[in-house]
């Protein structure tokens, strides 16, 4: 792969570029990422990004599932936020049924929504910090994502791939303990990060390595159609959240963080204000869950309980129905997005009447967000580059698909 | 503006072969192949909907348009989002790219998966398939047991054996 071209770089004087091959196995490429970078010296020319070494086919498996069966899939997508994958592919089978979700299962997913972000986001910065030599931080934020991966595995049995968000509500209640935890996470998580803006916000070494590397402007941020913090880093206002309120998000008071800058720091500091922000919407969700049912009683898409199943012939012949079957969407296209971890999460999904997606499209927030990385890494340095792809938050289960 | 009076703008520049759907939450505007091009910098340009989400295509084989493909638009002064579906004959739809630079990885995407050639792509290759891949596997015909891996014959010189 190595080939050696002569080109005018300033006009003054000729160099050679040199291509050097950066990656699928590196430890800061975050999994299988190739990069093939032309370097003038230690310039970056251009970086070409070489990517499907995870391709799983997870948009052709969907059109021989049903709806049902898709969701544990989704969870593979980023497995980092697996409940907000789960989220956004509900909502959007839910939008061809219009179902009416139940008040106590809204609040629950978005208290698992922005739990699943702030995990996403202390993965993020511990790794992130390691690339450029932090190794603390890396510990102590470890440490703060098991304890939300503690809270997942309580109420959904699974510490990752977790496929508990279910079309029209979700799979289980929470135990009691889960509120109990919740709420010392939750006091506890301003002071941690506190702790880590002791670490880094106003280090010498961390402010040399990401202030003004990376620099992506406004103009090309929006053309390049990057979501999520690298775009409120880059000093445009937007939060699906906020913009486009999917669930119950137009209830809670929050903050979206936006910087001008548009380098790898800025983008460090939206992200530490969304982990604020996060807890402060999963406070304010905990003090206004109401009681009652989790799951809706639609008997489109909803499994009869098992009380009903047992006693009921409908019932079960309906439970067998779905399982065996599946429920049929009406004809036509939909979509549905949420505001992931690492930006905008969208699921197109192509109904011809069947159980099954005829087409099922997956906006995933990293893929998009990579197409910018030669903007975003030329003219810097190659070790740079590393601060880059660090900044973008890249998780490959989710680009390769 | 939501999608009332983008549709009454519309109508005023292009009054004659789009449709307007709204249907499962979702705006939709049909449009013919021959304006869809004008439409998308008509939108772009005129209706501040400067941010390019998504482009889907999908096969119909048994249909006389083979290919829909659909771009997500969204406006993030406006907060509106619609869909331009366009049906087209023939694998080929000319490209984006020009106005948008998120086309380039999403229609090389589509290429990859779907097959729609979008002519006038700068580097339109494969991305998530290997590139000595044959075959589009999210078209419809696509077999889904059987096939070979990859082509019988090493085309890059890897050494690979590929068994018959």
């Amino acid at each position: 792969m190595q080939n050696v071209e002569m080109k005018d770089i300033n006009q003054e004087r000729f160099s050679e570029l040199i291509t050097v091959n950066m990656g699928p196995q590196h430890p800061s490429t975050h999994g299988v990422l190739r990069l093939i970078v032309d370097l003038d010296g230690e310039t970056i020319v251009d970086v070409r990004p070489d990517i499907g070494f995870l391709h799983r086919g997870v948009e052709k498996l969907a059109e021989n599932r049903t709806y049902h069966q898709f969701i544990p899939l989704t969870d593979r997508l980023d497995y980092l936020s697996s409940l907000s994958n789960n989220l956004g592919y509900c909502l959007a089978v839910e939008k061809f049924f219009n179902v009416k979700i139940p008040e106590r299962a809204e609040y629950l997913r978005v208290i698992f929504a922005e739990l699943a972000r702030i995990a996403s986001h202390l993965v993020w910065i511990a790794t992130h910090a390691l690339d450029l030599g932090a190794m603390t931080v890396f510990i102590y934020a470890f440490r703060e994502r098991e304890y939300v991966l503690d809270l997942f595995e309580i109420a959904t049995g699974q510490r990752m791939t977790s496929s508990w968000i279910r079309v029209g509500g979700i799979r289980d209640d929470v135990p009691e303990e889960f509120f109990k935890r919740l709420g010392e996470f939750v006091s506890i998580l301003d002071e941690r990060v506190d702790s880590y803006e002791r670490l880094l916000t106003k280090n010498r070494i961390w402010l040399k390595r990401t202030k003004g590397v990376g620099y992506l402007s406004k103009e090309e941020a929006l053309s390049y159609g990057v979501s999520g913090p690298i775009m409120r880093g880059s000093g445009i206002d937007f939060d699906l959240r906020r913009d486009e309120p999917y669930g119950i998000y137009d209830r809670f008071d929050f903050e979206v963080p936006v910087y001008e800058d548009g380098d790898v720091y800025a983008r460090y500091l939206v992200r530490l204000k969304e982990i604020r922000e996060a807890n402060k919407i999963v406070k304010q969700a905990m003090e206004g869950i109401p009681e009652g049912p989790i799951m809706t009683d639609d008997p489109r898409v909803a499994y009869p309980s098992h009380e009903e199943v047992y006693e009921k012939m409908e019932a079960l012949i309906r439970r067998f129905y779905i399982v065996s079957k599946g429920f049929k969407p009406p004809k036509g296209h939909t979509y549905a997005c949420v505001e992931a971890p690492k930006g905008e999460l969208g699921y197109y999904i192509i109904s011809d009447g069947d159980a099954k997606p005829y087409r099922l499209k997956i906006r995933a927030p990293s893929f998009v967000n990579l197409g910018a990385i030669s903007e975003m890494s030329k003219g810097y340095m190659l070790a740079d580059l590393v601060a880059v792809i660090g900044s973008i938050d890249i998780v490959l289960g989710e680009i390769d698909r | 503006m939501n999608f009332e009076e983008l549709k009454d703008k519309l109508k005023r520049a292009f009054p004659e072969g789009v449709g307007y759907i709204e249907q499962h939450g979702c705006n939709f505007i049909d449009v013919d192949v021959s304006e869809f091009k004008a439409m998308l910098k008509y939108l772009r340009d005129e209706c501040d909907f400067e941010y390019l989400s998504d482009v889907v295509a999908a096969h119909w084989p048994k249909r006389k348009e083979k290919f829909d493909v659909i771009y997500n638009l969204y406006s993030i002064k406006n907060k509106l989002r619609v869909f331009v579906r366009v049906k087209i004959e023939s694998d080929a739809i000319e490209t984006v790219t020009d106005l948008w630079k998120s086309a380039i990885f999403l229609e090389r995407e589509q290429y990859d998966l779907v097959g729609v050639r979008f002519e006038g792509h700068p580097d339109l290759r494969r991305i998530l398939m290997p590139e000595y891949f044959t075959g589009h596997p999210l078209r419809k015909d696509y077999p889904l047991k059987g096939r070979k891996w990859f082509n019988d014959v090493d085309e890059q010189n890897l050494g690979i054996h590929f068994s018959k």
